[in-house]
């Protein structure tokens, strides 16, 4: 058995199958799944090793069909079809509950001559619906072996390794999908002149276009006259409704029913959840819920952790050798660590309650409530995934728009989605608010939560507006529309949930802990040399700040944000956040613990001191209004970006998000500052 | 076409059992997905909800009672009729 290819085997199904629990039983690999369709939006791999057996497992995005409706079903279809040659099979999952729908895709890929392993999930949930299963008959009906399993319980997982190793995977000589008679000639003409094994490969090389160009090309090589009937959508529609006839057929046979048989669980809680009214009602309930306990619930944590650092950095403080690396470290590095980690409990919860709102199936009953509301904006029902999880971080959310069928729904909402406020906007809001809002309270709430919270209203709002402008600009690219499925409610996996979140939360601390620190050491350096002050010099070295390299720099950016309200200082916050938002807190911490007038004082103290030549603060209202709306909608991401061109494939459209965001930004601030100053 | 008490799935009452009896000439222009979600011709079905200002039908469809999602102007591409 010394053989280093790995074994690649391929996760296939209909979404809210239970494919990604199936992926996670088999792997054990942090990845996440969800009860909305849409979840798994990219094509995960994983690797497990059995008895001495390396095996790739690639989680592929789920698709009702061959025939590609969405973004992430056309990167299912596509690696389906591309890469016959690579790996050893497909596992396809069944839903016990919904066979009928799953057999259509089984059935395409199964004619395809692909070999597979059939896996039907969540049988438990069926019986307790009062269906009974004849897997016998099924199993000869298809003829492929059926592996049941309970992948959340983790039944049945060591029957697919055991015939994934043993190389179980079964392709079928007969066809289920017979060529309609009519167009049988001219499908054996193609399949002769392609040199295809495969009557079905023939009638998808015609039935996968998406015009009758290619169709009419195809003809002509193969001296078929008559292909106007040939329109491959009237292809595809003539297929399926073969393939689900039968289906039926097999169907009837298999499955014995109760009679009265109910859903009650979806059907009661449908009832509220989706309610002209109390359903908008629970919603916004459970949207204040979660900002609520962002906010409230995550105090504690957060005073632990700033009490953490603040122990960490005097103790550095005052053990490591006196001089300018002491206080990089204990009033640079470590507090500016520390500004980002201490916002891990709020992403933490964030996450843990949309990856339990997703993965119990109520985002989708969510797009239902929201479809109306967002098309007058030019977005979909499917928009509000993005929007909401945009709360969180840009790049999961614009990923997310892939299951957006309409490609200028999904384009609006990929540009708009970065106006909603990650995550990584907190750390500079609550500085800033910290600076300029009074600690008063009005009706018992704090002005500065209210500010926050206005934060927060104001990105949803931008969004909204600007997709409604952009709307007006773009041009429609095919017919919009809302087909989805409501899956049944599952109970979320809470404590797999939390797994999830934790890793992610953790992700979030070391990426931006990594390009904190380099920024810091960056900073430091730069603001440790300046030109040279002396002819024989090469550099000056421990000059004062203000002679540094990096006032330089900042100077000479000044006339460009002085319009803005900004000091040269701030400048070079801004400048660094262009890589990430949360940068300027720690930029900020190393560029005032490098100002050695009062080494007792912390930073945010320093901050709310300095002044500007003129004598005015630093950061007034004026400035600080300033630049939370600039934090608010300027694009200042280089992850999001990437993802944004990844998605949309076209650096005009990247660029044009850049440009938008970012001039609205600067005269949004520019305007505030004006008038406030 | 008229005799048997045929409707657009948008203009059929909510709560009622309706069987869906085809579609419309301009199908060709329905969204594939329609029919491989399995909305198909013989199929029974019941709009359960619809969100409001004309907003997007719940229906209730099949012998394994599936839930979708959808726009009026995708009902208006399915032909139904009323079942007693």
């Amino acid at each position: 058995m010394q053989e280093n290819k790995k074994k690649q085997v391929l996760l296939v199904g209909n979404p809210n199958v239970g494919k990604s629990t199936v992926f996670n039983a088999l792997c054990n690999k942090k990845q996440k799944t969800g009860n909305y369709a849409g979840v798994t939006v990219a094509s995960h791999s994983g690797h497990y090793r059995y008895r001495n057996e390396e095996v790739e497992v690639v989680d592929l995005p789920g698709s009702y069909s061959l025939y590609p409706s969405s973004e992430d079903e056309a990167i299912f279809s596509k690696f389906l079809l591309d890469h016959q040659k690579d790996y050893a099979g497909v596992i396809y999952i069944l839903e016990a509950l919904s066979l009928k729908r799953g057999l259509l895709l089984f059935q395409q890929i199964q004619d395809l001559g692909i070999p597979m392993i059939l896996v039907i999930n969540q049988i438990d949930q069926a019986e307790r619906r009062g269906i009974t299963i004849d897997f016998q008959k099924f199993s000869e009906s298809l003829g492929i072996k059926i592996i049941k399993t309970n992948a959340k319980e983790q039944m049945g997982i060591d029957e697919i390794k055991e015939a994934v190793l043993a190389n179980n995977f079964v392709k079928t000589d007969k066809a289920s999908f017979q060529t309609p008679d009519e167009h049988k000639d001219f499908i054996q003409k193609i399949a002769a002149h392609k040199g295809l094994d495969n009557e079905y490969k023939a009638w998808m090389s015609l039935s996968l276009g998406t015009d009758s160009v290619r169709t009419g090309a195809l003809a002509r090589q193969v001296n078929e006259p008559d292909s106007k009937s040939l329109v491959p959508k009237r292809l595809q529609v003539q297929e399926t409704v073969r393939r689900y006839q039968n289906v039926d057929k097999i169907l009837s046979d298999v499955i014995t029913k109760k009679p009265q048989f109910k859903e009650l669980l979806t059907e009661k809680l449908d009832k509220v959840l989706v309610h002209k009214f109390w359903g908008y009602v629970v919603f916004m309930m459970i949207l204040l819920l979660i900002f609520q306990s962002v906010f409230f619930l995550a105090e504690y944590p957060m005073n632990w952790i700033d009490d953490a650092f603040a122990w960490l950095s005097a103790f550095t403080g005052e053990h490591l050798p006196e001089g300018p690396l002491n206080s990089l470290i204990s009033d640079g590095i470590i507090p500016g660590l520390g500004g980002i980690i201490i916002f891990a409990p709020q992403i933490g919860i964030l996450l843990y309650f949309l990856y339990l709102l997703e993965d119990s199936g109520y985002m989708a009953r969510v797009v239902f409530l929201m479809d109306r509301i967002l098309r007058p904006f030019g977005l979909n029902g499917k928009s509000i995934v993005p929007l909401v999880s945009g709360t969180a971080c840009a790049i999961p959310a614009v990923i997310s728009t892939r299951n957006i069928e309409n490609l200028k729904e999904r384009l609006l909402t990929i540009l708009v989605t970065p106006f909603m406020t990650c995550s990584a906007r907190l750390p500079v809001y609550s500085i800033i608010i910290g600076l300029i809002i009074s600690d008063k309270t009005f009706l018992g709430v704090q002005y500065k939560a209210l500010v926050l919270m206005g934060m927060y209203l104001l990105g949803f709002f931008v969004a909204l507006l600007s997709a409604a402008i952009l709307n007006k600009f773009i041009k429609s690219k095919g017919k919009t529309y809302l087909v989805m499925d409501l899956p049944t409610y599952k109970k979320p996996l809470f404590g797999y949930d939390l797994k999830m979140v934790l890793g992610k939360v953790w992700d979030f601390i070391t990426g931006a802990g990594k390009i904190i620190f380099i920024v810091s050491i960056i900073i430091w350096f730069l603001s440790y040399f300046g030109p040279k002050q002396k002819p024989d010099q090469w550099v000056a070295t421990n000059v004062e700040l203000d002679h540094s390299y990096l006032a330089k720099i900042g100077k000479g950016i000044e006339p460009v944000i002085a319009p803005l309200g900004y000091d040269w200082k701030m400048g070079v916050g801004i400048l660094t956040s262009f890589v990430a938002r949360e940068v300027f807190v720690g930029t900020m911490s190393t560029l005032y613990s490098l100002d050695d007038d009062a080494p007792e004082m912390k930073v945010i103290d320093k901050m709310r001191h300095d002044v500007k030549p003129n004598g005015e603060k630093v950061f007034n209202f004026a400035t600080g209004v300033s630049v939370l709306l600039f934090y608010a909608f300027a694009m200042q991401c280089i992850s999001t970006l990437a993802v944004v061109y990844r998605e949309t494939k076209s650096w005009k459209w990247t660029a044009f998000q850049v440009a938008m965001m970012t001039g609205l930004a600067y005269f949004v601030s520019m305007f505030a500052y004006q008038i406030l100053k | 076409m008229k005799e048997k008490n045929l409707h657009k799935l948008s203009a059929f009452p909510k709560n009622k059992l309706g069987k869906i009896s085809g579609y419309d000439n301009e199908h060709l222009k329905m969204p594939n997905k329609i029919i491989e979600m399995g909305l198909l011709p013989e199929t029974s079905f019941r709009i359960l909800y619809q969100a409001p200002f004309n907003g997007p039908m719940y229906v209730e469809f099949g012998e394994e009672k599936s839930r979708i999602a959808l726009r009026e102007e995708e009902g208006d591409f399915i032909i139904v009729e009323e079942l007693i």
